[in-house]
């Protein structure tokens, strides 16, 4: 055999060798912050409570990340519903009850009452949340986004 | 000849191999013609069966190829698509010799099994070189040496892709054989079922027919049946004026996805349905260094974190989002352990390549090459010509950057990763997770660029360790810092040469020393050149960093030196460069023609404008000639490379549009490095770390590029992922040199522009 000719192997090997050793180490130090499940943001939690300018750093980004809502959603008070329903005071409402606006059955009949943790599922998947609901577009990916956008809901209701 | 199917002293230590095991493995009697799955006991067909052939009434035929219910052929292929499109163009090749039409043919990445090594690729990095691709001759040798390259494959976690190798091997010696043997046994099925002599069966359009009774079924009608047919003692291939698809621009299969945005790569890839959460991590940018400790107190605070962690090499954030993870660790204080290389810079390392090529002198160091008597020729030079050139570390800079996803639970683990070695990336991970090799599962994505840098494991354990140690799935996805200070980098190098020219301004002897071990070794050498006293040596050094293959390999570097060296020779000579390397290449009439066919395309020896020059330059590798005649204009600040005119022969251009994209892949990477890039190192650390600092060739700098074809010798082929790069470089620094008198010795180029 080509010693040579192996280099390219060995090279790997030892890569392999010395990145993973025989067996691989643990953790030498795991610092445990939230199990997932708990609130993906500080939205209810001491933390925005401590810090009220990041609070309304937060309201203030929502506002523009609900830039991707506005063509379906009007927030002001009484304003009419357009493709979807008006969303002033949507946080603790129940899902699918806005007089006038026509839902999906499924919306209608989800049982959900809209707060920061239903909001969170919905907007991460809103058909995944409620199958059949005919918000088709409008999923938001970023949890940081959906957070702020959440934070910002909650602030429109007298 | 033997029957390798029956036992042989050399193998009695393998579990006994029945004829069935071999048959189901898709490997022909006869000379141990082995399709793909070869050597080791058992029949694995029926386990593989279950991975890849799934779907309702499909059949795998062998190994290597399934035909559906519907009549479409897929090609299981054991190689990853970074880009490349080897795989379409393997699928061509199976598909040619099978007579199935490109629109019946699909193309699956074999899984992550070890019974797809593809000894073919192992064959062409550790093979005896000198045996030839001869697929449908029966070899005596072949048996043991298969045997060997399974061997070495498992040992390597060989199922490789690099080495400009899946067409020329896997294609030609696995795929090829596996389509022709697979049509065989179709037309024995057919035989079988309307009682007809095989020899009246003609196929086409996947299709048998008997044009005597007017019988015609699909294959799709007999692909049970030939599952069960004997192998083939040696299925016929085609001869080239019978080729069909080979040799045409058949459409690659992967483009559709790319252009819809439906291709996965591994930064899309992960658990359907599954709540991902993504990791950040850094580890000692020193290499030898563990982490000392870390202060997260900021970090600790910051939204969406869910845990950070001490890995002990490395630390991690794991967050809700990548760039949640990413934040958080940035503000994570860490100190790093001693290490050895904490002192290390470049500058040390180069005086000490000095000190060692000093030391080598004339005769000394490994010797690479040395034939007739180098040292004793220069004796009777009328001139003498020396020159030392020098190139730096690189780095890989994939676009997609290092990342990997990983799941580990109930003694299982998933990985989602791009890699150019799934079984050893598998067995990273097995590592990390703490399982066993065959409870992870390898899902397999497009590679957002490889290059070499994807052939390393240590990424898919970091992943897995993570993903063990907080019971998420974990995607973690390395910065471009991360990437570019833990790389494996192309080495650096320093290379001398004395050359002495006689009365005539022939070159009577070529002496050259370096320091890189070299691989392949045929980088620094230069027998197809007329010359006859030739001495190639090279000088160990010290490492202070972590090598790996980087695109061409040894070729990168050696391109550049050899093709300078020529150049600088001519120049002494008082020659036209191309007319001084015909003088040269007059026993290597393929090197010749191709040398020609790019001065040809080039207008070599036409005037070009003030301040304008052309350079070219040639190289042998991965079985390929490539030559490239580059123009420069020299009237800028800065050097603007204009025009790359590329000549390549690469024996048998199966795909002429996917050589031609390879070609000119290899020459924009090539320039890249060339006019921009170096890595160094300062206090043991890589001092750059992201595009700013380690430039791309963007649009506007780029080259108008022109390719041409020669098929010069089509039972010989060649590669193409790496073998447009190597002349790259000196064809352009050639140029500046016709350009302007200004040699340069050392790259990037950008560096005496400054
Ligand atoms: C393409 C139009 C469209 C977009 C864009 C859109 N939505 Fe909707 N949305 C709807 C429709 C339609 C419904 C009613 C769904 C149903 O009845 O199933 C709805 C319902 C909702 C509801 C439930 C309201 C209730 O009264 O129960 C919430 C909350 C909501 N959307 C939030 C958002 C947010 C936040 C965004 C932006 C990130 C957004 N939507 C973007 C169309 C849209």
């Amino acid at each position: 055999m080509n010693a040579i000719k192996l280099t390219l192997f060995a090279m790997t090997a030892t890569v392999s060798l010395s990145a993973c050793g025989s067996e691989s180490p643990e953790p030498t130090e795991q610092i445990v912050i939230r199990e997932p499940g708990e609130a993906a943001t500080p939205v209810e939690g001491a933390a925005a409570d401590a810090d009220g300018a990041d609070a309304a750093d937060l309201v203030a980004a929502g506002k523009s990340a609900f830039a991707a809502c506005v063509a379906c959603h009007s927030v002001t008070p009484d304003g009419a519903s357009s493709i979807g329903p008006n969303l002033y005071g949507v946080v603790g409402r129940a899902a699918g009850s806005l007089a006038g606006f026509d839902y999906s059955d499924a919306m209608a009949g989800s049982g959900l009452t809209w707060n920061s943790g239903e909001l969170d599922e919905f907007l991460t998947n809103p058909s995944a949340k409620v199958p059949g609901t005919r918000m088709v577009a409008g999923a938001v990916n970023d949890a940081d986004d959906r957070a702020a956008i959440i934070a910002y809901l909650a602030t429109l209701s007298e | 000849m033997s029957d390798p199917v029956s036992e042989k002293p050399e193998r009695s230590r393998a579990a006994k191999w029945t004829r069935r095991g071999f048959i189901g493995a898709g490997a022909i009697a006869g000379g141990a013609l082995v399709v793909g799955v070869a050597v080791r006991s058992g029949n694995p067909v029926g386990k593989l069966k279950g991975i890849v052939a799934q779907g309702e009434g499909e059949a795998l035929v062998n190994a290597w190829v399934k035909i559906g219910s519907d009549n479409l052929v897929t090609a299981i292929v054991p190689h990853c698509e970074m880009g490349q499109g080897a795989n379409s163009t393997i699928a061509q090749m199976l598909a040619d010799e099978m007579d199935v039409n490109w629109e019946n043919v699909r193309v699956m990445d074999a899984p992550a099994d070890g019974n797809y090594v593809s000894q073919h690729a192992v064959r062409t990095f550790v093979g005896p070189g000198t045996l030839p691709d001869r697929p449908n001759q029966v070899s005596f040798m072949e048996p043991t040496y298969d045997g060997l390259f399974t061997q070495i494959g498992k040992l390597a976690g060989a199922y490789i892709t690099g080495g400009s190798s899946s067409v020329r091997s896997t294609g030609q010696n696995g795929m090829r054989i596996a389509g022709a043997a697979a049509r065989e046994m179709l037309v024995a099925s057919a035989a079988k079922e309307w009682g007809v002599p095989a020899a009246e069966i003609t196929t086409q359009n996947a299709t048998v027919i008997h044009a005597a009774s007017g019988r015609s079924e699909p294959y799709s009608a007999f692909a049970a049946a030939a599952a069960e047919q004997d192998l083939p003692r040696a299925p016929r291939i085609k001869t080239v004026d019978e080729y069909k698809l080979m040799g045409t621009p058949a459409p690659r299969k992967d483009i559709p996805s790319k252009v819809d945005g439906t291709a996965i790569f591994g930064v899309d890839a992960g658990p359907e349905g599954e709540n991902l959460r993504y990791a950040a991590v850094k580890a000692s940018p020193v290499v030898g260094g563990a982490i000392a400790s870390m202060d997260a107190s900021a970090a600790k605070e910051m939204r969406g974190v869910l845990q950070i962690l001490n890995m002990g090499d490395f630390v991690a954030v794991v967050a809700d989002s990548y760039w949640q993870a990413q934040r958080a660790l940035n503000t994570i204080k860490i100190t790093y352990t001693e290490s050895e290389n904490d002192s290390a810079d470049t500058a040390t390392m180069f005086a000490g390549f000095t000190k060692a090529l000093d030391e080598a002198g004339d005769s000394g160091g490994n010797s690479k090459a040395d034939y007739g008597d180098a040292v004793g020729a220069l004796a009777d030079a009328v001139t003498k010509v020396e020159a030392e050139y020098k190139v730096p570390f690189l780095a890989h800079a994939t676009m997609e950057p290092m990342n990997c996803t990983a799941w580990v639970r109930d003694g299982k683990c998933d990985i989602w990763t791009g890699t150019q070695v799934p079984l050893m990336a598998r067995d990273g991970a097995a590592e990390g997770a703490g399982v066993s090799a065959d409870d992870v599962t390898m899902h397999s994505v497009l590679l957002g660029g490889g290059f070499g840098r994807r052939l390393t494991p240590e990424y898919t354990n970091q992943a897995a360790r993570l993903a063990k140690a907080t019971g998420y799935p974990i995607k973690m996805i390395w910065s471009r810092e991360e990437d570019t200070a833990q790389d494996f980098y192309r080495p650096a190098d320093i290379s001398r040469f004395t050359g002495g020219l006689d009365e005539n301004g022939k070159v009577i002897c070529w002496n050259n020393v370096h320091c890189t071990e070299d691989e392949p070794p045929e980088a620094p050498l230069v027998e197809f050149y007329d010359i006859a006293n030739v001495s190639v040596r090279n000088a160990e050094v010290e490492w202070p960093v972590r090598l790996g293959a980087w695109r061409s390999v040894a070729h990168s570097q050696h391109g550049f030196f050899v093709e300078s060296f020529v150049d600088e020779l001519a120049a002494a000579a008082g020659k036209d460069p191309v007319e001084f390397r015909r003088e040269l290449l007059k026993n290597s009439p393929r090197h010749l023609a191709v040398l020609n066919g790019a001065a040809e395309m080039a207008g070599w020896g036409s005037p070009l404008p003030e301040g304008h020059g052309r350079g070219i330059a040639l190289a042998r590798s991965f079985n390929s000639i490539v030559a490239e005649v580059a123009e420069v204009d020299m009237t800028g600040e800065t050097p603007k490379v204009t025009k790359v005119y590329c000549c390549v022969d690469a024996g048998f251009a199966m795909n002429p549009d996917g050589l031609k994209a390879q070609m000119e892949s290899g020459i924009i990477y090539g320039l890249t490095a060339a006019m921009y890039d170096e890595i160094t190192i300062k206090d043991g650390a890589v001092e750059q770390s992201n595009f700013h600092d380690y430039k791309m060739m963007r649009m506007d700098d780029a080259p108008d590029i022109a390719v041409q074809i020669i098929n010069g010798a089509p039972d010989n082929l060649g590669g193409a992922g790496e073998p447009g790069l190597p002349p790259a470089a000196p064809a352009v620094t050639n140029a500046i040199f016709a350009a302007t008198g200004q040699r340069i010795r050392e790259l990037p180029i950008s560096k005496h522009f400054a």
